[in-house]
């Protein structure tokens, strides 16, 4: 790992001091393209991770100081009723070869669940949900006593789920910039409909360190969600996308509200990226849009039949974008919707019908977001804390910007050979200067963009609001007592 | 009294050991937390020859007055001379004791609506059983209401299982009702004291909201005037007003299944949290802007069931941790009475069952297999062949057996018949007796097993090598279903395909009321022959079936025949 280190480390061939200190125990086989090690792990849960962060957002109590400075020597109360010392973590750890998941452990405070991961040195770190006892108690408390009673409302989208639509060459676990595109629409559609629509504010958008985003809805009325009405927020937003070839998706008509809002935002990003050939290219050869033009309804057929022809000719130079202008409207004076054509007379209404949503179900087939909506009906169910490591990819999982979620690149993440290397020129660079203002480690790398955000526009923001509630809460708490006894 | 937030608290009265009327009497509890409506549980230090409740009892709680009602176990002894003043209090001096014989159980609500129990008097539709009731009931109308709500109950799970179109479920279902809840009274009586008789488990509590809320979503669609049936209840739901309702015109008039735009005008919207309106959220069939849902009133029924739902969710589970809580015990006399409800409906109509005389013997069984339906006659026919059964095979003959009037006796007498053709009788009685006595409830913690209904077997574990219970419509697959049936000679080929396409469909209950139909040709026609639980439960089929041969071969006849085979084992 060092000889890693110094092969891509332009200060390579003189460490210094600082940077023999954090790359310390060679790995006795790295190579080149080593991204991920326990050596490296053990590092990173040593230095980098941000346990304040994780724990004074996990705590939910205004009480626990979030400031840089006093942070580290946060000890928050440990009662056992606290939010965090009930809340389920998972974690996988590698013995021997041998993955191991850990269920239900739970931590009272900010050093204990520092010391075990750090102690762990976990490949993955899940996050379950709020119990009404402390999880690490399941076995001595009788069976089915255990319940979850409190859970953020999570999201879960990952480009997998995208195969049959991806046409840049990648599937599975591999992405690109051009099919990263997906997880940029999805996100953009998910964060206006639960802002909008359910007026949720503290969202946390996180990379899941490959090849997916996870949605974090943090407010107290989306922890407090029954498994049922989160299993309708999200049946709300899943539309049914045709699966097969050459089947569409039948959305309902009229367009929902929400759907409308979706598509108004999803059509600029079909046409950027979707039907150019610098993206998935649905309209940018031959070929494709051939494909394309057959998943016309039957009845479409005259139009299909004349476009095919004539963008087939040479003299044809349309771009993609024109192209899909120019279907549109010719679908549209087909059946008789625009300018000055006569509608065929003998033309069924359902027929009818489906030419005219058949442009709208196709942008929703290209760019709707796909959701695995089973993550999030359950408040029991694990999803992979912020902050991990990807063990195949080595990157972070970063918290999203999603003002700039169009600049956010996952292939740009940090890796933790990088994030060792950044340490190791922080501190060269650092070494006489002695009045080092940086607290954590973190902040000397490029994660403190990312970090610092999360921490300015979704903490600050969200314990704000639970100070205002709790200070609410104290206020019935004390008039109901002065009721009670009859002292106002 | 306990004090520690629970809704429900235990009060131990004493009093003259005569006659003892409880009434114009204050009872001052401190502490209790503020609720619309508590549950106390009265204990009876002595048992009066006489006790006589009246509403005129009052609870003096630190926030306001409540009366009690009565969930009464006593016999009521009613004065003919009403007293209607309520306000002449303490006459009597109560205690507060801890060490008491539990006696009775009272319900408390609040004392204010005066006007809402005279508006109940009236002829009300739609119940959202939000208020405690406040009157009378002896202990045998305890039951017999109960009972019949339990009938109603089990209709609708019954018609609702076999996916009955919505005509025939409705009009099914307000026969039953009328039968069964002819008057607002027996109707909120029965509906609370299934309340604290099905609020003890998780698994009753689901079962009892599931069908409870069935009959409120019939009632409310049955209900003319949802407007003044909010009204009544006291649903205040905020209401778009115009202005509002112009600003998003567009969007509700987008959302589908919306008004026409001629009748968008007319229509009046509600504005509710989206967590009220789950249903319209998950279907998108209404509109959302900013966590709250645009609901028009033509959809408002939805809203209203999600209210009636959680509400009884939610009183169903606290109730639940108080009875827990040890306040009804095996010493009062309704406790057990709650305790037996749930197993209490298919008592009635399937457990030793030995009406007409015409009871189930070792002797007689074997010619009984005919009236057997296909999962009980495989049970036979595993038994004759194997000569004997597993555990899960002979619970289910077994109960059975014993849901078909066979008696314990009897019932030893035929395995041990079967069972000894392989083991001595020494084994027999060492391993199997035991587990019969324990099923007619002679042994062990002696609960009287009900006999398997077909969502049981149904849903229960499928049969391993060498057994022979579970449902052969829906654990067989069909070449094995199709061949037995064929070799049982059940009807035409054309009605063996007609029963396998029902299998094929997933429907195995309904291919076994096919079967049923099959092989007991014009059976709908004969008086005495009940085809409701057919498809439902074995013992139905089973009783079915030999009313109808009875009534086709004249009793008489059966009766030789058995006579025969008592001859021939003889």
């Amino acid at each position: 790992m060092g000889a890693n280190l110094n092969e891509e480390n332009e200060f390579g061939n003189e460490p210094s001091s600082a940077g023999a200190a954090v790359t310390a125990p060679p790995a006795p086989n790295a190579d080149s393209s080593t991204v991920f090690s326990p050596e490296l792990l053990n590092i990173y849960y040593n230095r980098l991770f941000p346990y304040h962060l994780l724990h004074s957002w996990l705590s939910y109590d205004a009480s626990v100081s979030f400031a840089p400075g006093s942070a580290k020597a946060a000890a928050s109360s440990s009662s056992s009723s606290s939010v965090l010392s009930r809340r389920e973590f998972s974690t996988t750890i590698s013995k021997d070869g041998d993955e191991i998941y850990k269920r239900y452990q739970s931590f009272s405070t900010q050093s204990d669940l520092a010391s075990a991961i750090r102690k762990q040195c976990p490949l993955k770190i899940d996050i379950g949900a709020v119990f009404n006892y402390p999880p690490k108690d399941h076995k001595s408390l009788p069976a089915g006593k255990l319940q979850p009673v409190e859970r953020e409302l999570v999201f879960d989208i990952d480009l997998t789920d995208y195969d049959p639509i991806r046409n840049c060459g990648c599937s599975g676990a591999s992405i690109c910039g051009k099919c990263w595109k997906f997880m940029v629409m999805a996100m953009e559609v998910m964060d206006r409909g639960l802002r909008e629509d359910f007026n949720f504010r503290h969202l946390a958008w996180i990379y899941s360190g490959r090849r997916g985003v996870h949605c974090w809805v943090c407010d107290e009325g989306a922890r407090n969600l029954s498994n049922e009405a989160r299993g309708a927020v999200a049946n709300y937003f899943e539309v049914t996308l045709g699966s097969d070839r050459n089947k569409n998706a039948h959305i309902p008509h009229p367009l929902h509200p929400m759907l409308k809002r979706a598509h108004r935002i999803l059509e600029p990003h079909f046409i950027s990226s979707i039907i150019t050939e610098d993206g998935h290219g649905l309209l940018a050869t031959q070929a494709s849009w051939t494909k394309l033009l057959l998943t016309l309804p039957e009845s479409a057929n005259p139009v299909s039949c004349e476009l095919e022809k004539k963008w087939r000719s040479p003299k044809n130079t349309s771009t993609p974008e024109e192209k899909w202008t120019e279907l549109k409207s010719a679908l549209m004076s087909f059946i008789g919707k625009s300018g000055n054509s006569k509608a065929p007379k003998n033309m069924p209404n359902n027929d009818r019908l489906r030419i005219e949503h058949w442009p709208i179900e196709t942008v929703f087939k290209y760019t709707y977001p796909r959701l695995d909506i089973n993550v999030s009906k359950g408040m029991n169910h694990l999803l992979k804390s912020p902050f991990c490591v990807h063990p195949k990819t080595g990157r972070v999982c970063v918290p999203i910007d999603m003002e700039k979620v169009h600049a956010f690149d996952p292939l740009n993440v940090p890796t933790l050979p990088q994030l060792m290397r950044e340490l190791d020129e922080y501190e060269e660079q650092n070494k006489d200067v002695s009045s080092d203002t940086t607290v954590y480690d973190w902040q000397k790398t490029t994660l403190r963009g990312p970090f610092e955000h999360f921490e300015k526009f979704f903490l600050q923001p969200l314990l704000k609001d639970v100070r205002k509630s709790q200070l609410k809460e104290k206020r019935e708490e004390s008039e109901r007592r002065a009721a009670l006894v009859g002292d106002f | 009294m306990r004090n520690d937030g629970m809704v429900g608290a235990n009060v131990f009265i004493s009093g003259p050991k005569d006659e003892m009327t409880v009434e114009h009497t204050i009872f001052t509890l401190q502490g209790l937390p503020k609720l619309k409506s508590y549950h106390l549980y009265a204990h009876f230090l002595e048992e009066p020859s006489k006790i006589m409740i009246r509403r005129s009892v009052i609870f003096q709680l630190d926030h306001g007055d409540y009366h009690i009602t009565c969930l009464n176990n006593q016999r009521q002894q009613h004065n003919a001379s009403q007293h209607s003043a309520t306000k002449q209090h303490s006459s009597y001096s109560t205690k507060m004791n801890v060490a008491g014989r539990p006696r009775g159980l009272v319900a408390v609500s609040p004392t204010t609506n005066s006007s809402g129990s005279s508006a109940r008097a009236g002829v009300v539709d739609v119940d959202m059983y939000s208020d405690i009731p406040s009157f009378e009931l002896s202990l045998d109308e305890f039951e017999e209401y109960a009972l019949a709500r339990l009938k109603v109950l089990r209709k609708i799970e019954e018609l609702k299982t076999r996916n009955t179109p919505q005509e025939a479920f409705r009009s099914s279902l307000s026969q039953s009702l009328k039968t069964n809840l002819p008057t607002p009274k027996i109707d909120t009586a029965s509906h609370f004291i299934l309340r604290a008789a099905y609020c003890r488990s998780e698994d009753l509590r689901r079962w009892f909201l599931a069908q409870e809320c069935k009959l409120f979503s019939f009632r409310l669609e049955q209900c003319k005037n949802i407007r003044d049936f909010m009204k009544r209840n006291d649903i205040d739901l905020e209401m778009v007003d115009k202005t509002e309702k112009e600003r998003v015109r567009e969007k509700l008039l987008s959302v589908p299944g919306a008004p026409s735009p001629l009748e968008f005008n007319s229509t009046e919207y509600y504005r509710v949290p989206f967590v009220e309106a789950l249903r319209l959220v998950s279907s998108r069939e209404c509109y959302l802007e900013r966590g709250f849902a645009y609901v028009p009133l033509a959809k408002i029924i939805s809203i209203v069931e999600a209210k009636f739902r959680s509400a009884l969710s939610k009183s169903l589970v606290l109730a639940g941790n108080n009875s827990n809580n040890a306040a009804v015990d095996e010493h009062t006399r309704i406790g057990p009475l709650l305790k037996s409800m749930n197993s209490q409906y298919t008592g009635p109509s399937h457990v030793a069952n030995i009406e007409n005389g015409e009871a189930l013997t070792a002797a007689n069984v074997d010619a009984s297999v005919r009236s057997m339906p296909l999962c009980m006659s495989q049970l036979h026919a595993g038994l004759k062949r194997d000569h004997k059964l597993k555990h899960q095979g002979r619970l289910q003959f077994g109960l059975f057996l014993k849901g078909a009037g066979m008696s314990m006796e009897e019932h030893t007498m035929f395995f041990q018949r079967e069972f000894t053709k392989i083991m001595t009788g020494e084994q027999f009685n060492k391993q199997y007796s035991y587990s019969i006595r324990h099923m007619h409830g002679k042994e062990g913690k002696r609960a009287s097993y009900t006999p398997y209904n077909c969502m049981k077997i149904v849903m229960g574990s499928p049969p391993g090598g060498g057994e022979h219970h579970g449902c052969p419509y829906k654990h067989y697959d069909e070449e094995n279903l199709s061949a037995l049936l064929g070799k049982l000679h059940v009807g035409s080929v054309a009605e063996r395909e007609a029963i396998l396409k029902l299998k094929r469909d997933g429907n195995a209950q309904l291919a076994c009321a096919k079967h049923f139909e099959v092989v007991h040709p014009g059976a709908s026609g004969v008086e005495s022959v009940s085809l409701d639980g057919v498809g439902n439960h074995p013992n139905a089929w089973f009783t079915a079936s030999r009313k109808y041969y009875e009534a086709k071969e004249g009793s008489g006849k059966s009766v030789k025949m058995e006579m025969e085979v008592v001859k021939q084992e003889g």
